[in-house]
């Protein structure tokens, strides 16, 4: 198994390629190390074969991949037992979930999932990856499929540049927001939907774009806290 | 001081109520959201309020966003007037958030208090002014309530010094510390900004500021600071650092509200979007509307052009002509000046009076009353094909009045790629003065379904130029995303006000370039070149489309008003064929008149919507626009040209 520093280094390497291709510096950057030090570390991860170097660009390999997922793994699930089981806020508890992942074992992981009872999302809403490595994709259709009177929570916006995503933001939309569908206009038309106190028109390119589930009830949060 | 807020919260009419009619407009360089100037005195003091484009936040990738921000921090107004709906005070407040990062003395006005009200919604304004530790007003700004105090206090905050930032979570709070604290060692900071708020935009990262600072390589290790924390924020939050930013100030925001906002029973009202969007009265209503807008300007437009032409025939031509006269005497230098000083402002007037101030009337009563976002919202779909939002279809349908305030109102549209497509099939659409010459010269010498005919080959070209168009241009036109807000009455002073200032743009920016177009254009005819210039053109009028070489004439001075076209072309009629020649037939076969109404409706449209088209083009794209219209209309007209009597035999 790595040291705790590759692992934090595939962790970020992975993280990086579900956005785009991942340079040397974006990881410097993230990791807030300086140039010299990544070139080095990355020379690490090659000669364990995690990593491979196309045109000076950086690529997990199978096996980095596979160990990327398993860290992304115990990081989501330390930070699902700090929020559950000691009642830790969901927006303090990445730092500390960063200490506890190097040190989860497969035994405690399992066992940590027969307890917070197979969760399948960690506290900010992103899926935990099963041990076998396969990453759920946030289930979710496209608002457009919905119809007139549907309550939806927005999973996602996909776009190219997040600039739609950053708009709809402006708007007081994100990832986690409830919406209701008011009225679809004739003829295959924009949808109009309800967020908080404002009405907004959502042509159906747009619309599409936006990947949605329907709402899980105040109710429904509620019984799951208390089982 | 500055003026800003959400769109549609009653900004501009808070603006027009503060300040006199001496109002400027200003543009950043390669943008269309205007900032404007406007003087007033209250008591003793004399102030200038700057109205910054309706925006959401300061910190998207829109145009008015941009403007908006670049706006406050180059002018560093003394104090910023946040407008806010009372109404939705949640989503408004984050951006008295973002003022209040930037560390700029704010006032708050909560306006729409009137529909709040009905909505069954109170603001407890105390309670608002000491959580934010700013000064907060209710107004009305429609019925000018509020609007004193606001401006006292707003003129206190200047003096009261700078507001308590707002304190987000402890992620941000811990992100922001180290960097204000760096931020701290500098002398000064751009834009005086304090080192909180320069540390909040390094972080959110939209502007570059390395160049800003006057410490070289200090400066460096700032923003290089900077960029290390951006990138630690996107992996540990997993989204784009704007977009978080925006989380935690919708958090504070939404805080602030549900603390401050009361709710009581609303009282019940007719939602009358329901009946404006649902299929079975919607659409009826939205052909009734686009049919009501097409037969004023159409119907009305053209009456009031016509008595405006007669007044000006009447009264003010002849003044202006023994006045030419005088100077110039009656030689081609007189009557060129007469081309441009007598025809050359008549068309300008004459188009702008009766066609553009009526429009623009029509066009603030369907934006005020909210009926213009569910057009656009029943419209989208269909305008989608053409790389168009529904917001589009208006300006498409005034442009059958008269294309000049069409192109004008074109100027709301999000995006240049949409503008220019919407410019485009605009100067493609005839308008009142083209269809009375295919009406004149088709339909009264052949008949009404020949005249039909040419509308609709210029509908089929116009579609398949829209689609066209839409395939060609790089680039994909931006979904609509439209805030939808209830029905409101519009202002009649409002609507009267905002009307006359755009039409004193369009005077002031089109009449100098329509004279001048007169002027050469006059110069060219009387000097006889004209005559020589169309020589060139013989063989492609007579030999393509099969024209008398004078009609190809007539085709050219009609840019400078399309109708004179057909004027001219009975006037050149009588000059070749003698006095019985005024009917057209004698002199022309009905293909040379299909012919010469389509390519007259097609080919170039005339100075004024040039004038406009460079205005919020440029010219090399309005020359590119010109141009197209004349491929398509030449090449049209050949092919009928050669087609038609094949049919007709």
């Amino acid at each position: 198994m790595p040291s705790a520093t590759l692992e934090e280094y595939l962790e970020t390497i992975y993280k990086l390629a579900e956005r785009g291709e991942v340079r040397p510096a974006q990881i410097a950057e993230a990791m807030g190390v300086s140039g010299p030090t990544v070139t080095a570390t990355l020379k690490r991860l090659q000669a364990k074969d995690l990593i491979t170097r196309p045109d000076n660009g950086v690529a997990l390999t199978t096996t980095g991949t596979a160990e990327a997922i398993s860290i992304v793994r115990r990081h989501r699930l330390a930070e699902r037992f700090l929020v559950d089981a000691l009642g830790l806020s969901w927006d303090e508890v990445h730092e500390e979930a960063c200490l506890l992942e190097h040190a989860l074992s497969p035994k405690v992981q399992s066992a940590l999932e027969v307890f917070l009872e197979n969760p399948a999302f960690c506290p900010h809403g992103h899926p935990i990856p099963s041990s076998d490595g396969t990453v759920a994709v946030v289930s979710g259709e496209p608002l457009c499929d919905y119809g007139e009177g549907a309550s939806v929570e927005i999973v996602r916006v996909e776009d190219e540049d997040d600039s739609l995503l950053s708009y709809l933001a402006s708007l007081g939309m994100y990832p986690g927001t409830s919406v209701f569908v008011c009225d679809v206009a004739p003829f295959n038309g924009p949808l109009m939907i309800e967020v908080g106190q404002s009405r907004y028109a959502l042509g159906r390119d747009v619309a599409s774009k936006i990947v949605v589930k329907p709402s899980v009830s105040e109710k429904d949060i509620e019984a799951r806290r208390k089982s | 001081m500055a003026l800003l807020g959400n769109p549609n919260v009653g900004k501009s009419t808070l603006f027009n109520s503060i300040t006199g009619l001496g109002v400027s407009t200003a543009h950043y360089p390669g943008t269309t959201r205007e900032v404007q100037f406007g003087r007033s005195t209250f008591g003793d003091t004399e102030f200038t309020l700057a109205d910054l484009p309706g925006a959401y936040s300061l910190y998207t990738d829109t145009e008015e966003s941009w403007v908006s921000r670049r706006a406050l921090l180059d002018i560093r107004p003394d104090a910023v007037v946040v407008v806010v709906d009372a109404g939705n005070l949640g989503r408004n407040l984050r951006l008295v958030l973002e003022v209040l990062d930037l560390g700029l003395p704010c006032v708050l006005a909560v306006n729409l208090v009137d529909e709040a009200e009905r909505a069954g919604i109170g603001v407890d304004t105390e309670k608002l002014s000491s959580r934010l530790g700013v000064q907060v007003v209710q107004t009305v700004a429609t019925q000018g309530l509020g609007i004193r105090e606001l401006v006292t206090r707003a003129l206190h905050a200047i003096d009261g010094g700078d507001p308590p930032p707002p304190r987000y979570t402890p992620a941000l709070e811990a992100a922001l510390g180290p960097l204000a604290v760096s931020a701290s060692a500098f002398s000064a900071l751009p834009y005086g900004l304090s080192p909180r708020a320069l540390a909040l935009q390094l972080i959110s990262g939209v502007e570059d500021f390395s160049v800003l600072f006057d410490e070289g390589s200090e400066a460096a290790r700032l923003t290089g600071e900077a960029e290390v924390l951006r990138g630690d924020l996107v992996i540990r939050h997993d989204e784009p650092v704007t977009v978080w930013l925006s989380r935690e100030r919708s958090t504070v925001a939404e805080g602030l509200a549900a603390e401050c906002v009361m709710h009581a029973e609303p009282r019940r009202r007719v939602d009358g979007w329901r009946i404006a969007t649902s299929p079975l009265t919607g659409v009826p209503l939205l052909l009734l509307v686009l049919g009501c807008v097409f037969a004023f300007l159409f119907f009305i437009g053209d009456l009031l052009a016509g008595g405006f032409s007669a007044l000006w025939a009447g009264s003010v031509s002849p003044l202006i002509r023994s006045a030419v006269t005088a100077v110039a005497g009656d030689g081609s230098l007189g009557r060129t000046l007469l081309w441009g000083l007598d025809s050359g402002i008549e068309a300008s007037l004459a188009i702008g009076l009766p066609y553009i101030l009526t429009f623009y009337v029509i066009l603030g009563v369907l934006e005020d009353t909210g009926y213009l976002n569910a057009l656009a919202f029943l419209a989208d779909r269909a305008m989608h094909r053409m790389g168009l939002h529904g917001h589009a279809l208006i300006p498409l349908v005034a442009a059958a009045g008269c294309n000049v305030p069409a192109i004008l109102a074109v100027r709301s549209l999000p995006d240049r790629r949409e503008r220019l497509i919407a410019s485009t099939l605009v100067a493609l659409v005839p308008c009142s003065a083209r269809t009375a010459v295919v009406l004149g010269a088709v339909g009264h010498y052949i008949g009404m379904g020949p005249a039909l005919g040419v509308l609709a080959v210029v509908f089929v070209l116009w579609v398949l130029t829209g689609l066209g168009l839409n395939m060609v241009l790089p680039g994909k036109s931006a979904g609509l995303v439209m805030e939808v807000f209830p029905f409101r009455r519009p202002s009649v002073r409002g609507v009267l006000r905002k009307a006359w200032g755009q039409f004193r743009e369009f005077l002031f920016v089109a009449t100098p370039i329509v004279v001048v177009g007169s002027l050469i254009l006059g110069g060219l005819y009387e000097t006889g070149l004209l005559t020589r210039l169309s020589e060139p053109l013989a063989p492609v009028v007579e030999g393509w489309l099969g024209l008398p070489a004078v009609a190809g004439l007539t085709l050219l001075i009609g840019t400078l008003r399309k109708e004179l076209a057909l004027q001219l072309l009975i006037v050149m009629a009588v000059a070749v064929m003698g006095a019985g020649a005024t009917d057209l037939t004698l002199f022309m076969t009905p293909t040379n008149l299909f012919v010469y109404a389509l390519v007259n409706t097609i080919a170039v449209p005339c100075v004024s919507t040039i004038a406009v088209l460079a205005r919020e083009h440029g010219w090399w794209r309005t020359s590119a626009i010109v141009g197209f219209t004349i491929v398509v209309g030449v090449a049209a007209g050949s092919v009928f040209a050669h087609v038609l009597p094949g049919l007709a035999r």
